[in-house]
């Protein structure tokens, strides 16, 4: 299937066209490109501009960007997807495909907003982590229903890991993968931490961190759970199903209970 | 907090080419050492090999009983990343799951050759294992307990550079050695390629070239010949946490017998064959089909489970090889073969190795950099817990404040 890619480039837009497998995903497509470029291929293919990546598998969250206007993982959007109805923002309905004049589909990549751009279409999301606090832990009990528990490991005692002192247990990490598209999709002008941050927040507190009140601390600040204006687009783009909203609403609601406390 | 003292600051200046595993675990190591780095990556940082690899903390089991020593490592190095980067590591064991009566036998020279190597492998009834693990194969004949765990590919890695980032290094992504400057047959500069595009030419002490795959290129541009065998291996991740525990077949090491869990997937790998070059390289269908069929014998419910993303990454094999039986014949050991009897001097190619074992690599690497460079100082990286992998960030928007 023929496909033209439009990669962001500066001001402007580097035009990648080729005859592409729409199983491929949008990554794997750079990929080749770029490999195609380097190696001297001919006729020769325009160089690809910058693009982060490293685990092509949706579990590093390098490759976040903005893929025909909807906040996407490109290591797990198929070009095929493209070549169907799809999103042109979150929450909006399907639209067809834009096809070029020669049949090719159109497929626009930008890097994540409210990232810090590196060039072409790198930008890493510091921002929407930077209040996720150092010692804030990264994982969690796995869901362990209706399976024995692991025991006679005599490894633990070397390394003393245990979470938050309880005995050792089944542990994976949390979902979030820290892509930054749920910031990069957020309507919010006004200063604000963001939901990867705050879903965190909360995340920490379910767990039951040991410095769970120092999250709701932070939470509570005017750039926090408050600026948060609900357009649950951070629900609707991430690709870990982390529903970073629903986080935002149960630290809006532990901060309105702490208030009424208070109050009484 | 993360403030490991260095007490004597060295002027010697080394550039690392590879913001891969051991370019970054290098960078960590000198910077404790108080050397000044400057760490140089084309890509993103782990965008070539590293960040695409299986993801299994090896506790050494597998490599038992074809190499005791590389074992032994394995299992060392499991301990100490799981003190100093615990947060990028879902630890839950692992086990060897033999399914046919040959496979069984092969269980006591297994355990066996994991004691000798330090590995506390142990036999577990087969109830006991279904009981850890529903998903297992109920045919399963034995089951081996091993220390095994999963990491997270790249922020294991990060973490090592948000390290080094914070001892002072300097770390620049999206910027290519595009030439190495030599005078008396020795390297003493770089041209580097920045993310504007723009070229920049600096000196150095020491160059190590940490590429991987890519090191027969690195090492042209000084006008050597490293022999680097590029050999893809293919990985398939469904959706669905099928197991909690590294899931391996109890047998000699081949190809889709490893199974690991990973946040919300599972991932069964691997395969290999060769290539001519590292750049671009995509799983065949025929590959995919057969990892699934492989996980499925493992863990009967991977066929049903719904794909979710196949992927293949160059492994760097020292040597070379014309063929993909030539490729498995190739160690997989570890080296740094430093330059000067090629008559490029100031500066080494680290070679092969294991992402588990990033560590000691880096720590044998800065061994031999310092000896070169007549610097005495030892390796500390096993003694400090490292800072976040989100630290990077931090670092990378202060500096360009």
């Amino acid at each position: 299937m023929r496909f033209v890619l439009y990669v962001r480039n500066g001001e402007g837009y580097s035009e990648l066209r080729a005859e592409l497998d729409p199983a491929m995903t949008v990554l794997d497509a750079l990929e080749s490109l770029r490999a195609a470029a380097e190696g001297g291929a001919k006729p020769a293919v325009a160089r690809v501009p910058h693009y982060r990546h490293s685990c092509h598998h949706g579990s590093c969250g390098t490759c976040s960007a903005v893929v025909n206007g909807l906040e996407s993982l490109m290591c797990l959007t198929r070009l095929g997807e493209l070549a169907a109805a799809r999103p042109r923002k979150p929450g909006a309905a399907p639209e067809p495909p834009e096809i070029a004049a020669d049949g090719a589909v159109i497929v626009r990549i930008d890097p994540i907003r409210r990232g810090a751009l590196v060039g072409g279409v790198a930008a890493r999301p510091d921002e929407a982590l930077r209040a996720i606090p150092e010692w804030l832990g990264y994982l969690r009990p796995a869901e362990a229903i209706d399976k024995a528990e692991l025991e006679g490991d005599p490894t633990r005692q070397a390394t003393g890991e245990v979470l938050s002192g309880r005995a050792p247990e089944r542990v994976r990490f949390e979902a979030c993968i820290e892509c930054g598209l749920c910031s990069s999709s957020c309507p919010v002008s006004v200063p604000f931490m963001g939901p990867a941050a705050l879903a965190a927040m909360n995340r920490g507190r379910e767990r039951g961190e040991a410095r769970a009140e120092e999250l709701l601390d932070s939470a509570a600040a005017p750039d926090g759970a408050a600026a948060c204006e609900r357009h649950l687009a951070c629900s609707r783009v991430c690709p870990q199903a982390v529903y970073p909203g629903k986080h935002i609403q149960l630290l809006k609601n532990a901060l309105a209970s702490l208030a009424a406390k208070m109050k009484a | 907090m993360f403030n490991p003292p260095v007490p004597h600051r060295h002027a010697a200046r080394v550039l690392i080419v590879g913001g891969g595993g051991s370019g970054a675990a290098l960078a960590y190591d000198l910077a404790l050492r108080g050397l000044s780095v400057l760490l140089v990556e084309k890509g993103e940082f782990t965008s070539g090999t590293t960040g695409r690899h299986h993801g299994q903390l090896h506790s050494g089991a597998r490599y038992a009983v074809g190499d005791r020593a590389i074992a032994r490592e394995c299992m060392q190095e499991t301990l100490i990343l799981r003190r100093i980067v615990p947060q990028a590591i879902e630890y839950n064991g692992g086990l060897f799951v033999a399914l046919s009566d040959d496979e069984a036998d092969y269980g006591d020279s297994f355990i066996s050759a994991c004691l000798e190597a330090g590995i506390p492998a142990r036999d577990a009834a087969t109830e006991k294992a279904r009981a850890w693990e529903p998903a297992l194969n109920p045919a399963a004949r034995r089951a081996v307990w091993v220390p095994d765990g999963s990491f997270d590919a790249y922020r294991v890695p990060a973490a090592f550079l948000a390290g080094a980032a914070a001892l002072g290094a300097e770390l620049r992504a999206f910027t290519e050695l595009v030439g190495i400057e030599l005078r008396g047959g020795r390297a003493v500069g770089a041209a580097l390629r920045g993310p504007d595009g723009r070229e920049e030419r600096l000196s150095f002490d020491y160059l190590v070239s940490a590429t991987g795959a890519w090191a027969g290129r690195v090492g042209a541009l000084a006008g050597l010949d490293v022999p680097i065998t590029p050999a893809p291996g293919a990985m398939l991740a469904v959706k669905g946490r099928l197991t909690d525990m590294v899931i391996s077949r109890l047998a000699p090491p081949g190809d889709g017998d490893i199974l690991v869990p990973q946040r919300g997937l599972s991932i069964i790998g691997s395969t290999q064959r060769r290539a001519d070059s590292p750049e671009g390289i995509l799983p065949t269908d025929e590959e995919i089909a057969y990892l699934k069929g492989r996980a499925a014998e493992l863990v009967p419910s991977f066929a049903d489970a719904p794909f979710h993303a196949a992927w293949a990454a160059a492994r760097p094999l020292a040597g070379r090889a014309s063929n993909d039986a030539e490729g498995r014949a190739i160690s997989r050991d570890f080296a740094v073969l430093d330059h000067a009897d090629d008559g490029v001097a100031g500066m080494c190619t680290l070679i092969g190795g294991k992402a588990t074992a990033l560590r000691v690599m880096a720590e044998k690497a800065a061994d031999e950099v310092c000896a070169r460079l007549g610097i005495a100082e030892p390796c500390r990286t096993a003694d400090f817990v490292l800072p976040s992998w989100r630290a990077l960030g931090a670092f990378a928007a202060r500096k360009e404040a």
